[in-house]
């Protein structure tokens, strides 16, 4: 049986690269968008524990957490509060850097937590108006300490290069919450405060006594909170689920259509197995296998090209600073699990086709 | 095999319609054990349709069709039947054109779950019996018409059938083959006793068999015993 599936798809072996092929596709979109929604959601991690916090406080019911505003005066109300051993307020400034328009500046209080905890790889802490940039920023723009970084238009000194281990902050740069205020012109407001929780409290307790007491914030403690919380993201991780059913629709019926093209062309030799004796169910089982075999084929295929393709989409979208697709085993499973099962799916209507026929029905069409 | 190892066939009151298309109708037939019969016919007169009910290809509409005493349809699935009852041998060979003869001889055998090696032997041996021990590794492609349906028998045969039906076996083959293929079945059903049913055209089958039966419009015409062909 597995030689004639294997002498099958090697005798038509255009179609089977073409069904193959199409299986791939749709395997590489599922795989590359999975591992886009698993970068997203690492993102959002990182949004959420900026700066090695707990979780962050933000304004209530905005389309996108970068567009929250607080008061600072929030900060030290935070600060007063039983759970909460630290808060330090963050004034993020988008679409800064002309270079790397994806790239995130933070304004942040020298003295607080989240510049404390940068990592110094080169360089020097900033004094006056200097910057601070992460490692993967440096890198991208090829920049070094005593250089000069744009800003909003504003030449920053670059004092040091930092590395955090969040793909927001090392893909950004840090630089004073004054210097922030003056490039956005708010003073007195803030993006968000992060704040790092008293020893012995719980995220959660904590984020519901925070929003109680302080009406009109919202607060993230994890990925999936984050996500929801942001319109945006929701919107892209709706639009990913909706374009991931699109791909498996078209790909099972474009499966589906190649088969019963091919069984209908087939039907002789699908006659004479039956006329010599095999029975419907291993005339079925042998289309099936041989639906399984390309699908398989296909979904090898479509791993690979998705596990490319997840990283090409990203910088073709300019979206690197923010999502870094994240290879999962569970997103590859998918993937493959989705791929075989298109094959079995679009060979199950064929099979089915064959049982019903008779044989001498299906040799007069040789 | 002996003589009795031939299948004994009963067509009772058999009748089949394509649609509004009558094929065969009340057609009553008995063959005994390793009898060789020749059915004739005009074209359309039910001769492949006949042979197709006999073999479980097709189910009739009206009547019954036994095989050593067994309906074909009622009490197994006819797929069984015909891989442990019936070789079948076509106009056209109908090998399979990525396979190796010896591999086209084996397919019937996949279906019955012979191990591989035994279908090897079984499959090698049959292609010795016809002549192309030397042709088993060659492709349908690489084989002349009458080499290609002398494989055809030998994968009929491969199943050690008690019922051989070979439906216009010679129709696609020159005279010379004609004969060679013919040859081939008369002396494979006189050495192992199989029951015999050859639907032709040709006068030198009906010379071979024991006994001619002609159809006429789905019904049958006339019989005739071996040797005297019928029109």
């Amino acid at each position: 049986m597995f030689t004639i599936i294997q002498t099958n798809l090697r005798r038509r072996l255009a179609r089977t690269l073409f069904t193959a092929s199409g299986i791939a596709v749709g395997v590489a979109t599922i795989v590359a968008l999975l591992s886009f929604t698993q970068g997203l959601k690492d993102t959002a991690a990182g949004f959420v524990h900026l700066g090695g916090s707990d979780l962050g406080v933000f304004q209530a019911n905005v389309s996108d957490p970068t567009a929250s505003i607080l008061p600072e005066s929030l900060v030290a109300r935070l600060d007063a509060t039983p759970e909460v051993s630290r808060a330090t307020p963050l004034l993020l400034v988008t679409e800064a850097l002309k270079a790397d328009p994806s790239a995130i500046v933070f304004g942040a209080q020298p003295s607080g937590f989240f510049s404390q905890g940068l990592v110094l790889l080169r360089g020097a802490r900033p004094q006056g108006q200097e910057v601070l940039i992460g490692d993967r920023l440096a890198a991208s723009l090829h920049l070094r300490p005593g250089g000069v970084l744009r800003v909003d238009g504003h030449p920053f000194g670059i004092a040091g290069i930092y590395h955090s281990g969040v793909l927001f902050e090392d893909s950004g740069a840090v630089l004073s919450i004054e210097d922030a205020r003056t490039l956005t012109s708010r003073p007195g407001e803030v993006t968000d405060i992060v704040v790092e929780l008293a020893a012995g409290t719980r995220a959660s307790s904590a984020a519901r006594k925070i929003e109680r007491s302080f009406p009109g914030t919202q607060v993230i403690t994890d990925p999936d909170q984050a996500l929801r919380a942001g319109a945006n993201s929701t919107l892209i991780s709706k639009a990913i689920l909706v374009i991931v059913v699109i791909a498996l629709i078209v790909g099972a019926i474009s499966v589906a259509n190649t088969m019963a093209m091919s069984i209908l062309e087939r039907q002789g030799e699908l006659g004479l197995l039956s006329t010599v004796g095999w029975s419907p169910v291993r005339v079925a089982s042998l289309i099936l296998g041989e639906g399984v075999a390309v699908s398989t084929l296909g979904a090898a295929g479509g791993l690979l090209l998705g596990v490319i393709g997840g990283g090409l989409l990203v910088h073709a979208l300019g979206v690197s600073a923010y999502v870094s697709p994240a290879i999962t085993a569970w997103g590859l499973g998918r993937g493959l699990l989705v791929g075989v099962a298109i094959g079995v799916l679009g060979g199950i209507y064929p099979a089915w086709r064959v049982t019903r026929m008779t044989p001498l029905r299906a040799l007069s069409n040789a | 095999m002996s003589e009795e190892a031939g299948a004994e066939v009963l067509v009772e009151h058999a009748g089949k319609s394509f649609g509004r298309i009558g094929a065969l109708d009340d057609v009553s037939l008995h063959m005994d054990r390793g009898e060789a019969i020749a059915i004739t016919g005009r074209s359309g007169s039910g001769k492949s349709t006949l042979l197709g009910l006999i073999g479980g290809l097709e189910r009739p509409d009206r009547g019954k069709v036994l095989i050593d005493g067994r309906p074909v349809w009622l009490d197994r699935h006819p797929a069984q039947a015909r891989r442990e009852l019936v070789g079948f041998v076509f106009q056209r060979h109908l090998l399979l054109a990525a396979l190796s003869a010896r591999a086209n001889v084996e397919v019937p055998l996949i279906g019955a779950g012979v191990h591989r090696a035994e279908r090897r032997r079984r499959a090698l041996a049959l292609l010795e019996e016809v002549g192309l021990a030397d042709r088993a590794e060659h492709l349908p492609s690489e084989l002349s018409g009458g080499e290609s349906q002398r494989v055809a028998v030998a994968r009929a045969l491969v199943n050690e059938p008690r019922l051989l039906l070979a439906d216009e076996p010679t129709g696609a083959l020159d005279s010379v083959t004609s004969e060679r293929v013919l040859d081939l079945l008369f002396r494979l059903r006189d050495r192992l006793g199989m029951t015999l049913a050859v639907v032709s055209y040709d006068p030198d089958v009906a010379k071979r068999a024991d006994r001619t039966l002609t159809l006429i419009d789905g019904r049958i015409g006339d019989t005739g015993e071996a040797g005297i062909a019928q029109a």
